[in-house]
């Protein structure tokens, strides 16, 4: 009799998950349906004025989905130029050593740090950096969010690509070896092609990440509300955007602001999908 | 092959070598921003680092202006930082714990069925939420039906964060026990109850309170969902229905004001100093309590 | 007045469920809510009224000025602040007539960061377009036209204003917007507008920090705490065509026009040739009838004696003290007026504070 409370009980708060799951979508979809009753969806995600102005009011999304979708890939392109060599430090050169250790859990670290001190580093180191390389004269804008926002995921995108590679089975790579080829050869033509569909999922994870990060973006993007054409340029995202503007809004802005989260969540929930995806036809395999 | 000069044994071996080097230096670049930002915040946070730090509130913008007018240290502290990160914090851990073992107990017995592979993936969905939108969810949730910004709103984000790394670290260490310790608790004449909370639990107890240190130390510092749920306040308020500052919340008010930027560096090192000692407590739990 | 009598009678029906003034140990406490500029201000300035007046205790809330009216409107506080004077429409929505009360002056000044270069002439054409993005260096010819004893850097301009809405982009807004005909049809004015060029930031100690640490960077700041923080900042061409820096004395003098007598007028580009360019009044809201709700006439007379303390010299050097600028002498005078025409269902209401304050006006200094 107790043990099928209790069963009934672990039943009851998993399905809890269930019912915070649909409890978000409605929230937000009700929180949405005003921007998107006013304005509808697709003209929303494709429209770049956001003009609070009383008299000629007007919100669309697409300056902070285009600025979303630029940081989160520039920072995506400079954290694999880091977080593969630290992956293959940690799965390969380096496998199960006590280097290997210390690398990861130092790079580990860097997911510990709070967004809101990465945006502080960024502001008073990277700024003034920025500005000097004379990338623009303010240091605000995509570079400079993208560079932090790189740092930011490369603990993410380099545990999980090294531990991929390190599932790599040896008699394989051993085989290759056999053959007379060097370990380059060995990681190119072995290890990457055997671990990449996980790789690839963790780069999907880590853009996820990117993709939402709020605090470090917010203090570095320069908040503007226009479409960036470069990487000088500054802008907002579409996380940023709700940071700055939530506190304040009301009506069809506020609307407008949940919509752009709404958004937000569908895209996070479909990379994560993905990934997901991806990573399951790989423990099949 | 495309050439002779690319199989070359000396070119192949360079390249080699090459590639050997350049994993190495960028593997070594990578581990630089960790000390840059250590640095930066533990020059320049340690003047300020005192006992007034703990004591008194967080002074207002006019005071500290005030004290900047006459050339004097600015006062105060962020002991209504450090109050409210213990209050937002603690109630998300009261509100996590008891959901997060039970449905990741119910993960663990039950992965074969398919509710429970729903479960698992919202669960993962969930963690992989952006912070921003659990803030505008707790908004809608807490703030909007209570009239007001409250330190609850603030404990409902965190908790939505909090979960999905609790329910996976209990639904994994769980799966990892022999199956035989169970099978000798039933055997035993043992209630399935007693067996999940005096053997199942017990011997996955390490890698349980490790996500629980680890998913703690993750909400710590987020400031994001504070924003929109908590608001901050410029007093000690123990008050769960009442706006309530905490430590992140305080530093983004510090960066917006260049009065209170004396204090933004002690703050951003206190909160670290309670993140690493959260991850270092983690990491020892794990160890020592090895199944 | 049939309207008032008739609000009156409901209020009185439902003034059991109104707000309580009185504590139970006979304490009373007068509660307002608004706008957020003048709170350091109505801050030391109620502390001070608190000291003086034991058993008295004044709460204010700075919610914004929108909420101020919002909160009046409900009865839910004794007074609402205002940066912006109450439209006709909005006056009629309120149910009963509300006066202004002016407290104290303020500016919106142009910090900028430019090493070397000390001071700085702009006029209102400038300042429109920097921020529209139509002048975007330094030594354009422009400017060097305004400061020809300057020489200025060929340096990229960074145009800093408000991410959040905000009374101080309001003013700014509407002066650019009786400056510049351009202004006036592109960007408009309100609390927050749809920007061009530039970068954002939150709060006046947001747009101050940037400014602060940016070559090259302008933006405009609420002068209360640009002049505490001894920001440098640029003179700007009035009306009458002097170039003026904001200080209190450039801000008090815009109000020494006439003005009317319901006190409610804008003050940006102000005629007086001393006045800098844009200045602002700020108001406290009441309702001119005091006997509503469950309102007794004591809870009116300690409205008016704080109103009028307000006015005081004392008051108003509290105001300078902190950088805000004390009202002109006429606007003295108007608002005194007004606090004077407060009554409780009919009864005139005096407070000695008012006339502390008409007795001793001259021996008001700045300092």
């Amino acid at each position: 009799m107790k043990d099928k409370l209790f069963k009934l009980l672990l039943f009851v708060a998993s399905a809890s998950v269930l019912l915070l799951t649909a409890g978000i979508v409605y929230a937000l979809i009700g929180g949405a349906s005003q921007a998107f009753g006013e304005y509808g969806f697709w003209e929303f995600i494709t429209n770049s004025e956001w003009d609070p102005r009383s008299a000629t009011e007007e919100y669309g999304a697409l300056s902070f989905i285009v600025g979303t979708l630029f940081t989160a890939f520039f920072a995506l392109l400079i954290c694999l130029l880091f977080s593969l060599p630290v992956a293959l430090f940690n799965g390969e050169y380096f496998k199960g050593t006590k280097i290997s250790s210390v690398v990861g859990s130092i790079v580990d670290l860097l997911a510990g740090i709070p967004s809101i001190v990465y945006g502080l580093w960024g502001f008073y180191m990277l700024r003034p950096l920025t500005i000097e390389l004379g990338i623009n004269s303010q240091g605000f804008g995509i570079f400079t969010a993208s560079i932090v926002l790189a740092i930011m995921i490369i603990p993410y995108a380099s545990s999980l690509s090294s531990e991929f590679l390190s599932m790599v089975p040896n008699n394989l790579k051993e085989g290759a070896y056999s053959l007379g080829a060097t370990r380059i050869e060995v990681i190119q033509h072995v290890s990457l092609p055997v671990a990449g569909s996980g790789i690839v999922a963790a780069y999907i994870l880590a853009l996820g990440r990117a993709l939402g990060e709020t605090m470090a973006v917010t203090m570095l993007i320069g908040n503007t509300n226009n479409i960036p054409k470069g990487l000088a340029d500054t802008g907002n995202t579409m996380a940023s955007i709700i940071a700055n503007q939530f506190g304040e809004a009301d009506g069809i802005k506020l609307s407008s602001l949940i919509a752009i989260g709404l958004l937000l969540f569908i895209i996070t929930a479909i990379i994560n999908f993905v990934a997901k995806l991806i990573m399951k036809h790989m423990s099949r395999a | 092959m495309t050439g002779r000069k690319q199989t070359s044994i000396s070119y192949r071996n360079s390249k080699n070598k090459l590639v050997y080097i350049l994993v190495c230096t960028l593997s070594f670049l990578s581990m630089l921003p960790l000390f840059f930002i250590l640095w930066e915040v533990v020059s320049r946070g340690y003047k300020n680092f005192n006992l007034q730090l703990f004591t008194e509130v967080a002074p207002s913008s006019m005071d500290a202006m005030l004290a900047h007018a006459n050339n004097e240290p600015i006062p105060g502290g962020i002991l209504n930082g450090i109050t409210g990160s213990i209050l937002i914090v603690g109630v998300a851990i009261l509100l996590t714990i008891p959901l997060g073992l039970l449905i990741g107990i119910y993960l663990s017995e039950n992965s074969q069925k398919r509710f429970a592979k729903l479960v698992s993936y919202l669960t993962d969905l969930l963690q992989g939420m952006p912070s921003i939108v659990i803030g505008i969810i707790a908004y809608a949730w807490v703030v909007k039906p209570f009239g007001g910004y409250s330190a609850l709103a603030g404990s409902v984000a965190l908790t939505i964060m909090m979960l999905p790394m609790v329910v996976r670290s209990t639904e994994e260490t769980l799966k990892m026990l022999p199956r035989s310790y169970k099978e000798a608790g039933l055997a035993l004449g043992s209630s399935y109850i007693n067996v999940v909370f005096k053997i199942l639990i017990p011997s996955g107890f390490g890698g349980i309170f490790t996500g629980i240190l680890l998913s703690i130390s993750r909400v710590m510092g987020e400031t994001a969902p504070l924003m929109l749920t908590a608001l901050g306040a410029t007093i000690v308020n123990w008050n769960v229905m009442q706006p309530t500052s905490a430590m992140p919340l305080l530093i983004w008010d510090f960066y917006n004001d260049p009065n209170l930027v004396d204090l933004i560096w002690s703050t951003s090192l206190l909160l670290l100093i309670i993140i690493f000692l959260l991850n270092w407590l983690a990491k020892i739990v794990a160890r020592k309590w090895k199944i | 007045m049939k309207k008032i009598l008739l609000f009156s009678f409901i209020v009185l029906v439902l003034g059991s469920c109104g707000k309580k003034n009185s504590l139970p140990n006979g304490n009373v406490v007068i509660s307002g809510a608004g706008a957020t500029f003048p709170y350091p201000f109505y801050n030391i300035v109620f502390r001070n009224y608190m000291k003086q007046n034991q058993g008295t205790a004044v709460n204010y809330g700075a919610i914004g000025s929108g909420g101020g009216i919002r909160s009046l409107r409900d009865r839910s506080v004794d007074f609402g602040a205002s940066d912006a004077f109450l439209s006709e429409k909005e006056l009629e929505s309120m149910q009963a007539e509300v006066i202004h009360i002016a407290t104290c002056m303020g500016g919106v000044v142009m910090a900028y960061k430019l090493s070397g270069v000390d001071s700085l002439r702009l006029n209102g054409d400038l300042i429109a377009d920097i921020f529209m993005g139509n002048i975007t260096r330094w030594n354009d010819a422009r400017i060097s036209q305004e400061n020809p004893n300057i020489n200025l850097p060929d340096l990229e301009i960074t145009s800093v204003y408000r991410s959040d809405g905000s009374g101080t982009t309001f003013n700014f807004s509407e002066y650019l917007c009786s400056v510049s005909d351009e202004w006036n049809r592109d960007m408009g004015k309100g609390k927050a507008l749809k920007w061009s060029a530039g970068i954002a930031a939150k709060g006046n100690p947001g747009v101050a920090g940037i400014v602060q640490q940016t070559e090259g960077a302008i933006g405009y700041i609420g002068s209360e705490y640009a002049l505490t923080l001894k920001l440098p900042m640029a003179k700007l061409k009035n009306k009458a065509g002097n170039y003026v820096a904001a200080t209190l004395e450039t801000i008090s003098s815009a109000a020494n026009i006439n003005l009317p007598d319901d006190m409610r007028i804008t003050l940006t580009n102000s005629a007086d040739p001393n006045a800098y360019p844009i200045s602002v009044l700020t108001w406290i809201l009441v309702y001119k009838d005091q006997q509503y709700g469950n309102r007794t006439e004591k809870d009116a007379q300690d409205l008016i004696d704080l109103l009028a303390y307000m006015l005081t010299p004392e008051g108003q050097r509290v105001a300078a003290q902190i950088n805000f600028a004390p009202l002109s002498e006429q606007a003295l005078m108007k608002t005194r007026k007004l606090i004077s025409e407060i009554h409780y269902s009919g009864k005139v209401l005096s407070s000695h504070k008012l006339d502390e304050a008409s007795l001793t006006t001259d021996s008001l200094t700045i300092n």
